[in-house]
């Protein structure tokens, strides 16, 4: 009986703290996106697939916007908004989008749009623990589920290269993470943008906020930042006591500093780093967040700074702490050599003699399905986990001959895919840009495609004389109205290279 | 326990096959062909000093000249104890291997009682059956008491993989008569000669078995003739196709010629120091090797490696190449290819270890991997595979020094806070370039500072042992997880 009374308690509780929920102000707030995108057909890249249309949500903010998360608007062709759960759509548009840190906003031109909306008020800060509001619009009626604040996690971004804190909330909802707004007491605390059984992931009020003001900001726009170096917990007093660090284990152990990360420059392999920015940085990775408790350290990137920042460092070098300063660098996918990510542009390619040249990245390893980690082939993928972030100023990009499109001209090629390209007609190849040029430069008589060591061939040779006629023949049979699409931009300069290990 | 293909009850054909046999052929075959219970232990490459688990299977085999039995290696792999049961004889005797040919699954084996296979007819070994023609097999799929034959069409000839190695190609013919685990072993036979041995099937392929032809049987009983096997000869090249007329004109061949580039040369290997990458292959013992990389063999075109398979170790091979524009007729001394272990299933032979305050050392090698299973290539770390398969091709002296991975810790609070423990390569060892298990063992013995400092391969990662703490807490580790010796280089 007692358990009973209790439950009943409970139950008034939860009705209680419920009663408040401004459902009203819900139905002003959240509206529905109709988004159709239509992808680049990764082994056909000068062909769109079939376009799906997807519901997902937004919340109305300040100054007639609109934020979902970036990943389900990128690259639409047409984006829809419902509001108040009614079948009347009006076209919106994106205003900025930052798909590293997963976000966007967007508006509506129609004067009269956002007249009967009301921006949601953003919470102060993320609800470390306690009951919150999922709501979504679903067949036209607002649903408004439970939620509980389950922890709160450093992780990177979907498809993005932003870590950041995000709230792991357990949902009575069904099916999200699909931009969901969070409210708790009214306020908006977050997006959702996964969701894994009833467990789903939220980007938080804090980094929304800090989202907005830098996409309003006058001028350009000033991206997040990420430390992107490799590191190792240091709970081994062992380990410490080796690099001359005497008392309790303390800092972690950088392991890595990739060419263009924040490291680069200012810390070195085998340092202990124990501060940043005035944090102590614990053994296992972790500080003291003045409001969501031990964080893993990668948040103080993020959490008041940008990219261009300059923050203070503490390290263990060499027997003694030293002060270190790090330049923050953006958080860009595109900065990996093999990115997880490409930008919703155009997928850039080259058709030679048949040959179809691309860059490796995630885009082309999702094709291998749900489970592209395990289906994908292991000489990609073993590239892919171990070599990933090694961008250097010398190899930027992993091209490969996807395919070919067989015909006489390249016989004996034909079942060829998926080799990772080192040099064409003598030259280093780093981009498709630099493909396209290679094969302008035959080697004598011949085009030379010498393929990165493989388990399957050294190089394809091609005949020179007749490489343009056979490349516009094989352009017309399969029926493909483009021989080349190069990047719209080169990759940035990331500057001078680290400091290897001592 | 690591499972192993055993054998499917297929007692009904038996009946329909053996009405179908040559009438007064049978009786003959059948008292040659031999039940084969292995009593086998197979070790534990996740605990590597552990004898293993055993198991018993079944296979077949035939009596061959010499009062010895043939089956194939992997009937009688990992051999505690075989008994052999006779045709017609329901008492078990005890047999021994006398010699095994992992690479060509091939074993002979001798019973103890020594006039055992007094006036058991000797199978007479004949050549290699034509395309479409009939053969009979014979053994015990199952493991049933009572001899089963089979009758079938040789469908396919073709050089393939035997996956007892799982990296060796040889000679292969394919069949639809019903080869079942537990006719492993057993003769495939063809006007009353031994055609083949039966040895595998595919998964992907329905009612297709395969049988090892006579030819690699021969290469067997030849090489095993001094009562040890070595092993075929191996080129250890990857060589790649040059079907393309541009290729042919840019490596400088004539019009009609005709052969394949050498794009790989494996350290240690046969053609190691004769050849050289880009070479063009264009005949080897003389006969022209087309832009496919085929040979012509009878009315077959079958990949060129046979023609290397044809010969012993020790044997010169006559290859022509072309090199910088000129013709070189070369004669190669053929070898065996040590560094094939590392990628070949292992048998018969204990795990190579080395366990130091908890930390258990082994080196990467096609078993290793298998501690992920059967879908080791998509399970295993990347860099595992990465440096068993892929690496060796961008830096073919890798294969001359041994990868030692740190495969599992044993916790103790001497090592439990070391950040990575598990499945992880290991580069150096005290600021020693580790390249075989004795070079770890050397550091870690050697080192007289103060901790052991262990570098792994890729990220930068590291690992440190306090040495005073480590060496004191070693025996208590072996002890208190029933390591009884702490290694086996």
């Amino acid at each position: 009986m007692k358990t009973l009374i209790r439950l009943q308690l409970f139950a008034l509780a939860v009705v209680a703290l419920a009663a408040p929920a401004p459902r009203l102000a819900y139905e002003s707030q959240v509206v529905v996106l109709v988004v159709t995108t239509q992808d680049y057909d990764p082994w056909k890249p000068w062909e769109k697939k079939t376009p799906e249309t997807r519901i997902v949500q937004a919340v109305v903010l300040d100054g007639s916007l609109l934020a979902t998360t970036a990943d389900l608007v990128e690259g639409a062709t047409v984006i829809l908004v419902e509001k108040h759960g009614r079948p009347l759509r009006e076209p919106a548009r994106i205003v900025h989008i930052d798909p590293d840190a997963n976000l966007a906003l967007l508006t509506v031109d129609s004067p009269s749009f956002f007249r009967d909306l009301r921006p949601a008020v953003l919470a102060p800060s993320m609800p470390t623990e306690g009951q919150v509001s999922t709501v979504r619009w679903r067949s036209g009626q607002l649903e408004v589920s439970a939620s509980r604040i389950s922890r709160i996690e450093v992780g990177t971004t979907y498809l993005g290269a932003l870590e950041h804190a995000s709230l792991i909330v357990e949902t009575d909802l069904s099916g999200g993470g699909w931009s969901e707004p969070l409210f708790a007491d009214g306020r908006l605390i977050g997006l959702t943008y996964a969701q894994d059984g009833q467990s789903s992931t939220v980007t938080p009020v804090d980094i929304l906020r800090a989202y907005l003001d830098a996409a309003r900001a006058p001028g350009s726009y000033r991206e997040f930042a990420s430390l992107d170096v490799s590191w190792q917990v240091n709970r081994d007093k062992a380990l410490t006591r080796s690099l001359g660090l005497e008392g309790e284990p303390r800092g972690v152990l950088v392991t890595q500093v990739p060419w263009g990360s924040s490291g680069c420059g200012a810390l070195r392999p085998r340092d202990i780093l124990l501060g940043l920015d005035g944090h102590a940085i614990d053994a296992a990775g972790y500080y003291e967040h003045r409001r969501y408790g031990r964080l893993k350290f990668t948040q103080i990137a993020v959490e008041g700074h940008h990219a261009g920042d300059v923050i203070p460092g503490e390290v263990w070098r060499d027997g003694k702490k030293v002060s270190v300063r790090l330049t923050l660098r953006p958080a860009r996918a595109a900065q990996d050599l093999i990115p997880v990510r490409s930008s919703g542009a155009a997928p850039p390619y080259v058709i030679a003699g048949g040959l179809v040249f691309r860059e490796l990245d995630g885009d082309f390893l999702r094709t291998w399905g749900k489970d592209w980690e395990k289906k994908a082939p292991p000489f990609l993928m073993t590239r892919y986990d171990l070599f990933r972030t090694t961008q250097t100023p010398r190899r930027r990009r992993v091209i490969l001959l996807a395919y070919v499109l067989p015909s006489a001209y390249n016989l004996g090629y034909g079942n060829l895919e998926t080799l990772p390209v080192a040099r064409i007609n003598g030259r280093d190849v780093d981009s498709i840009a630099d493909v396209d040029e290679a094969f302008q430069h035959p080697d004598g008589d011949f085009h030379r495609i010498v393929f990165e060591p493989n388990p399957v061939r050294a190089e394809v040779v091609l005949e020179a004389a007749t490489f343009e006629k056979a490349t516009r023949e094989i352009l017309d049979e399969y029926q493909i109205p483009q021989r080349t699409r190069l990047p719209e931009t080169p990759l940035p300069d990331l500057g001078d290279a680290c400091a290897e290990r001592r | 326990m690591r499972s192993r293909t055993v054998f499917f009850v297929l007692v009904a054909t038996s009946v329909w096959l053996a009405a179908a046999a040559p009438r007064g052929a049978a009786p003959a075959i059948e008292r040659s062909v031999v039940r084969i219970v292995n009593h086998a232990q197979r070790p534990n490459w996740y605990s590597p000093w552990s004898p293993g688990s055993t198991q018993w299977l079944t296979g077949s085999g035939f009596v061959v000249e010499g009062g010895m039995i043939m089956t194939n290696a992997h009937v009688v792999s990992d051999a505690r104890f075989l008994a052999l049961y006779l045709y017609g004889d329901p008492n078990p005797h005890e047999g021994r291997v006398v010699v095994e040919g992992h690479d060509c699954d091939l074993a002979l084996i001798r019973p103890v009682e020594p006039n055992l296979l007094d006036g058991v007819p000797a199978l007479p070994i004949g050549g290699l059956p034509p395309l479409r023609s009939m053969v009979e097999t014979y053994g015990y799929p199952s493991g049933g008491d009572q001899i089963s034959s089979t009758q079938g069409v040789v469908s396919r000839i073709d050089r393939q993989i035997y996956t007892h190695s799982a990296a060796d190609q040889h000679l292969a013919v394919q069949t639809d008569a019903a080869i079942n685990p537990g006719n492993s072993g057993g003769p495939v036979v063809q006007e009353g000669r031994i055609v083949g041995v039966a040895f595998q099937n595919n998964k992907q392929l329905e009612s297709v078995g395969f049988f090892i032809p006579t030819e690699v049987i021969r290469h067997f009983l030849a090489d095993a003739k001094d009562g040890t096997y070595d092993g075929y000869p191996d080129l250890a090249i990857r060589t790649s196709t040059l079907e393309n007329r541009a290729a042919r004109r840019l490596a400088g061949m004539k019009e009609g010629e005709s052969g394949v580039r050498v794009d790989w040369i494996a350290p240690g290997g046969s053609a190691d120091g004769s050849l050289r990458t880009g070479d063009v292959l264009l005949r080897i013992g003389g006969e022209p090797i087309a832009n496919d990389g085929s040979v012509a063999s009878g009315d077959l075109r079958l990949p060129f490696g046979l023609l290397v398979d044809r010969h012993q170790i020790g044997e010169p091979l006559a290859l022509r190449i072309l090199r910088d524009g000129a013709r070189k007729d070369l004669s190669i001394p053929l070898k065996t290819y040590p560094g094939n272990v590392r990628w070949s299933n292992q048998y018969d032979r204990r795990p190579r270890y080395y366990v130091y305050a908890g930390l258990v050392f082994v080196p990467l090698d096609r078993e290793m991997v298998k501690t992920f299973g059967d879908d080791w290539m998509s399970n295993a770390d990347s860099e595992l595979v990465y440096e068993l398969l892929f690496r060796p091709q961008e830096d073919p002296a890798i294969l001359k020094k041994e990868r030692i991975v740190l495969l599992r810790r044993l916790d103790h609070p001497v090592n439990v806070n070391i950040a990575f423990f598990r499945n992880i390569l290991v580069d150096r060892v005290n600021d020693r370039s580790i390249e075989s298990l004795q070079d770890l063992v050397r550091a870690i013995e050697e080192n007289q500072g103060p901790y052991h400092m262990f570098e792994f391969a890729y990220f930068g990662r590291v690992a440190v042992l306090d040495r005073a703490a480590a060496d004191k807490a070693n025996a208590e580790i072996l002890r208190d997880y029933a390591v009884p010796k702490d290694r086996n280089l």
